[in-house]
């Protein structure tokens, strides 16, 4: 046995292995989400054939058909227009159809992005004030409080979706922003306080204390001094947040309809001439995935901590 | 602590709750009050899509239709199964990558991130792309597969048989990282000293695995899958997407069947009884969840 190293570091012969079997899962795992990318590049008959082509000719037609809707015309019809004036319209009319106009999904996106935004605001503000409540204060029944406020994360979605939906039908926001941002504020706060609680346990109290002993009150030490000082905490639980309220569907597709939809009950219903236009969908997919992709490996230091509730903190 | 009295505006009382009202209230009116009316539903014969019917009380009538249901008892089987395969799946693959990745070669922070992504990404969505990889004709999955072994033709989704497994193979990709990253914590948690000593004490790796690694481990693989467990307990958006529950009731959920009942029959008292059977259930996994949470905690 090689006795220069520590018992404990693992042979380089282990590690070797262990390197290669990672690597190889990694490979597999990531396979479904290029794939889905890779189609969004193809062009619908490429996406069909058999077997799947993994080395195809690049074609912007699923990204096309995502924003436009289209209607077949005759050749005659066809022949009789003006020359195209754009890249995007040739390509329509090269599969003999004309582009009627733009599609739903940059209102669905855009709903996503207002109903996000609004409910991580809300959330992470709410959130922080009771946080530093729980985190500083001797709040009667404090465990009993925070445990309830745990629990309304454990809520089956549809099991308080019928009396929400008559809720929201008398008071009239079905269907509307506001009434989908309160939902997703409400949803994000659990794991906005217990998230935002363990952060501020970690600042130091005599930070604010010292500032009001020089004069400030309580509320200016916790937005001058305790709030900055939680910054990174706040960012990170602002875009786990923004990830659920990105992700949510069973709300969406049981609460909206037309108005205030978000994109994940929008994006299986992109239909293409004989059944799904899976280039399209691949395209509505990569570019509602691509932000979140980009987020996790921001939050990459901090992700632990947010999926287990702050349970977890290495 | 009497400090305090020497600051000025307002006393950490009025703070307090100042500061705790606007979540407390907030979650009693989109949450408590939900439930409570739900539960008050559940004692009713109301159809939700009958507007201006009175609804009439059925005291307990509901609950034992419910409870009686052999179709309820089959989708609470399926659910079930679905939670074993996938628990146990996600624990064994979860706690193995995560003992690979102990090992600390070069470049496995990066590779970390990488296996991380599907769990971060929209579960419908994701159900979404996966009925393409699982197209007969067409779909990648099946190519693969019979590039390995030509079973001939063969349809995840729409065969009754194999529709279980396709969602437990979805769930499974999605959400293995999750056991991982939490088993991660674990091993990393354990102090060296601990090994160190068994090295002196001659225990051979197997033993040190056993009687350190393993005990350690064990509350974070707990807690992971509790969580796991509530999740797919309420298992909704990526079955819906994937399979819709069906082919017939094979992959129907609790969750879907509840939705099926409430949102497409609109037995609105009959499905809350079933809503509120279901949330007992997962209160009482969150009761354990909980404990064993701070058990952590105090580590």
């Amino acid at each position: 046995m090689d006795t220069s190293r520590s018992y404990l570091e693992p042979s380089s012969f282990s590690k070797k292995i262990a390197a290669a079997i990672i690597i190889v899962y990694t490979v597999i795992t990531l396979i479904p989400i290029s794939w889905m990318v890779m189609t969004s590049f193809k062009n619908v008959d490429s996406a069909i054939s058999y077997p799947p082509e993994v080395l195809f000719e690049p074609s912007l037609e699923g990204y096309v058909n995502l924003f436009t809707n289209r209607s077949r015309q005759s050749v005659e019809y066809l022949d009789s227009l003006p020359a195209p004036e754009t890249w995007y319209e040739e390509l329509v009319r090269s599969r003999e159809m004309v582009i009627t106009g733009p599609s739903k999904f940059l209102g669905r996106y855009s709903n996503s992005m207002i109903i996000g935004f609004g409910s991580t605001f809300a959330s992470v503000f709410l959130g922080a004030l009771a946080a530093y409540a729980f985190s500083r204060f001797r709040v009667p029944l404090k465990d009993d409080l925070l445990f309830f406020i745990l629990s309304t994360r454990m809520f089956p979605p549809i099991a308080v979706a019928v009396p929400i939906f008559i809720m929201y039908r008398k008071l009239g926001l079905g269907d509307t922003h506001v009434g989908m941002i309160i939902l997703y504020t409400v949803v994000n706060l659990s794991l906005a306080v217990w998230l935002l609680k363990g952060f501020m346990d970690e600042i130091p109290k005599e930070y604010e204390e010292a500032a009001m002993i020089d004069g400030y009150t309580r509320l200016q030490a916790f937005f001058k001094v305790v709030l900055p000082q939680a910054m990174t905490g706040i960012a990170a639980t602002a875009i786990f947040c923004m990830i659920f309220s990105w992700n949510e569907y069973a709300f969406a597709v049981l609460l909206t309809q037309f108005n205030a939809q978000t994109a994940p009950p929008f994006i299986p219903t992109i239909i293409g001439e004989g059944g799904l236009d899976w280039p399209a969908i691949g395209a509505g997919t990569t570019l509602f995935l691509l932000p979140v992709m980009i987020f996790t490996i921001i939050l990459r230091k901090h992700l632990l901590r947010g999926i287990t509730f702050g349970a977890v903190r290495k | 602590m009497n400090v305090k009295k020497k600051f000025k505006g307002l006393s950490d009382k009025a703070v307090g709750w100042l500061f705790i009202g606007p979540t407390v209230l907030l979650l009693l009116a989109i949450n408590i009050y939900p439930l409570i009316y739900a539960i008050k539903m559940s004692f009713t014969n109301f159809y939700a899509n009958k507007i201006g019917r009175v609804p009439e009380f059925v005291g307990l009538k509901n609950y034992i239709k419910v409870l009686n249901k052999e179709a309820i008892w089959e989708k609470m089987q399926v659910t079930a199964s679905f939670m074993f395969w996938t628990l146990l799946l996600q624990a064994v693959i979860g706690l193995g990558l995560a003992l690979l990745l102990n090992r600390k070669f070069k470049g496995n922070e990066l590779l970390t991130t990488l296996i991380v992504l599907p769990m971060m990404l929209s579960p419908a969505v994701v159900g979404v792309f996966w009925t393409y990889l699982y197209n007969p004709q067409v779909g990648l999955f099946n190519y693969v597969i019979n590039f390995f072994h030509d079973f001939g033709s063969f349809d995840m989704i729409g065969s009754s048989v194999l529709a279980p497994w396709s969602i437990v193979i979805v769930d499974t990709w999605m959400w293995t990282p999750f056991t991982m990253l939490i088993c991660l914590a674990g091993l990393r948690s354990v102090p060296n000293y601990l090994y160190e000593a068994a090295e002196v004490d001659r225990a051979n790796k197997w033993q040190q695995f056993l009687y350190i690694t393993l005990p350690s481990v064990l509350p974070f693989l707990l807690l992971a899958l509790l969580f796991r467990g509530i999740e797919n307990f309420k298992m909704f958006d990526m079955v819906v997407e994937l399979t819709s529950g069906g082919p017939g009731s094979a992959t129907e959920l609790a969750s879907i069947s509840l939705k099926r009942e409430a949102f497409e029959k609109w037995k609105t008292g009959y499905s809350s009884a079933f809503a509120v059977i279901l949330f007992v259930t997962i209160f009482g996994f969150g009761n354990v969840y909980v404990k064993v949470m701070n058990k952590i905690k105090e580590r």
